[in-house]
Order: C-alpha cells, then sequence, then structure tokens
C-alpha cells in the first residue's frame, strides 16, 4: 500500500524562478490554490477551493510552514477539514529544488497521511497489518 | 451506545482501533477476545468495533453465541483511493506549472 506520494519534475527555469512559484501567493494562484502563505518558518496559511458539490470537505486546507531553505526547501503541514469542522487528515508537504545543468528538479513529497506520531511505534504491527491486507487483496477473486 | 459515523482517517486517528486492526490482522477475533487485550469497559470497545464496522474496516459474523471480527478490505480501500486522489491532483496541478513555465520562456524570446 502505497503510504505517501512522490513526484518529479524538471523545469528548464533555474531553482530562483521556480521558488518564486512556490512561494508568492500571486504566482501560486496561477497553478494551485489561493493562498496567503508567506516562506516564513512558523507562518499559519490556506489554501482556498471551491469544493465540488457533495464533497464532505470545506474548501480549506489548513497549513503551517515547518521548513524554509530559500530556492532549496520549503515544507509546510497540510490538514484537511470537512464541513463539520472536525479534522480528518493531517499531512506534510515538501518541495525540493534540485539545481540541474539546464534547469531545476523539483521534487515533491506529500506524505503523513497514516502515521500520526505513535504509529510510527508501532510500524512493524502496522506494515503486517497492510501486508496481510495486500495479500488478502491478492487472493480475493475477481 | 451511538457510535458516530466517521471517515477512514478519524478510524485510524485513535491508536485503541489501530491496536485492534493491527491484532484482527493476525487473525479473527470474537469481541470478546478482542477486548481482553483492552484495559477499557467492554461497551467502550464495542463502540470502537462499531466505527470501524460502519467505515468498513472490519465485518462481523455471528457463529452461534459468538459475534466474531473479520478484517475488510473497504476501509483501507478508502485511505488508498484517497491517496491515490491526492497523486493525481499534484500532476495536474504540476502539469498546469509547467505549462506556466514554458510559456514564460516563450514570452521571453526575442
Amino acid at each position: 500500500m502505497q503510504k505517501e506520494i512522490k513526484q518529479t519534475w524538471f523545469f528548464k527555469q533555474t531553482p530562483e524562478e521556480v521558488w518564486d512559484y512556490l512561494t508568492k501567493p500571486e504566482l501560486i494562484e496561477q497553478w494551485l490554490m489561493k493562498t496567503d502563505l508567506q516562506p516564513v518558518k512558523g507562518y499559519k496559511f490556506r489554501f482556498t477551493f471551491t469544493p465540488k458539490t457533495g464533497s464532505p470537505y470545506d474548501g480549506i486546507v489548513d497549513c503551517e510552514v515547518l521548513e524554509v531553505k530559500p530556492f532549496s526547501k520549503l515544507s509546510y503541514s497540510w490538514n484537511g477539514s470537512s464541513n463539520g469542522g472536525q479534522r480528518t487528515f493531517n499531512s506534510k508537504v515538501e518541495w525540493f529544488l534540485v539545481p540541474k545543468e539546464n534547469g531545476t528538479e523539483l521534487r515533491l513529497q506529500h506524505n503523513g497521511f497514516l502515521l500520526p506520531e505513535d504509529v510510527l511505534n508501532h510500524t512493524n504491527g502496522w506494515n503486517s497489518c497492510l501486508k496481510r491486507f495486500e495479500e488478502f487483496i491478492n487472493t480475493v477473486k475477481i | 451506545m451511538n457510535a458516530q459515523t466517521l471517515d477512514a482517517f478519524q478510524v485510524i486517528a485513535d491508536p485503541s482501533r489501530r491496536k485492534m486492526l493491527q491484532l484482527l490482522s493476525k487473525d479473527n477475533m470474537t469481541i470478546n477476545a478482542l477486548a481482553e487485550n483492552f484495559d477499557m469497559s467492554r461497551p467502550a470497545v464495542s463502540k470502537h468495533i462499531k466505527i470501524m464496522y460502519k467505515a468498513g474496516f472490519i465485518s462481523i459474523t455471528d457463529i452461534g453465541r459468538e459475534r466474531y471480527c473479520t478484517l475488510k478490505q473497504d476501509g483501507f480501500n478508502e485511505l488508498q483511493d484517497f491517496i491515490n486522489y491526492f497523486d493525481k491532483f499534484w500532476t495536474n496541478k504540476l502539469k498546469k506549472l509547467e505549462t506556466l513555465l514554458n510559456n514564460r520562456i516563450k514570452e521571453n524570446l526575442p
């Protein structure tokens, strides 16, 4: 079972230019969502979107900047909530910018969905649970 | 006792429920046998079981006088669907970013 998201992209721009698109609200808005992000550690901000009809989510992602290394790394918490205001998932988004000869490699990691801290202490148990779960799926005849 | 309907993430957010899922991953168990592993009242255990049942993490079968709990895949599928959803979400957004940045290069050409 996949527990995190990892993607790698390549852009022809310099890390400085790509960084702008990750940290300036007026640029972020053009490709991601509306936000009031500031690249300052500890800064609390939001992404907002219009939820689809029937979606349980309320169109707000609450975030806090966790790490800022200009032009090389940015990470923030990513906490979604549903209509009742109940927090339904806590996760973390990390951006890594790696300078390359002709541009920038941008790596995204979005993880932490299943693993609040105390699960990490039970990794073995959880793994075996998921392993059995995988076996279970694989043996179910369709 | 009323059990709220929780989504998959809320279900696994609770340490007791995670431990129950872990125990059930090793073997099917009766509610009584499961309860023996926890320092909580029987109604409290039942409440957790109801929550997991409603969210599709377990099924309950009556055999004789006993109620057996078995791990069920629906709840886990919901977690996986959610992660797949976000994977696609980011792919779409980053494609948009790629287009934006490519257009910028064209604009800057003499």
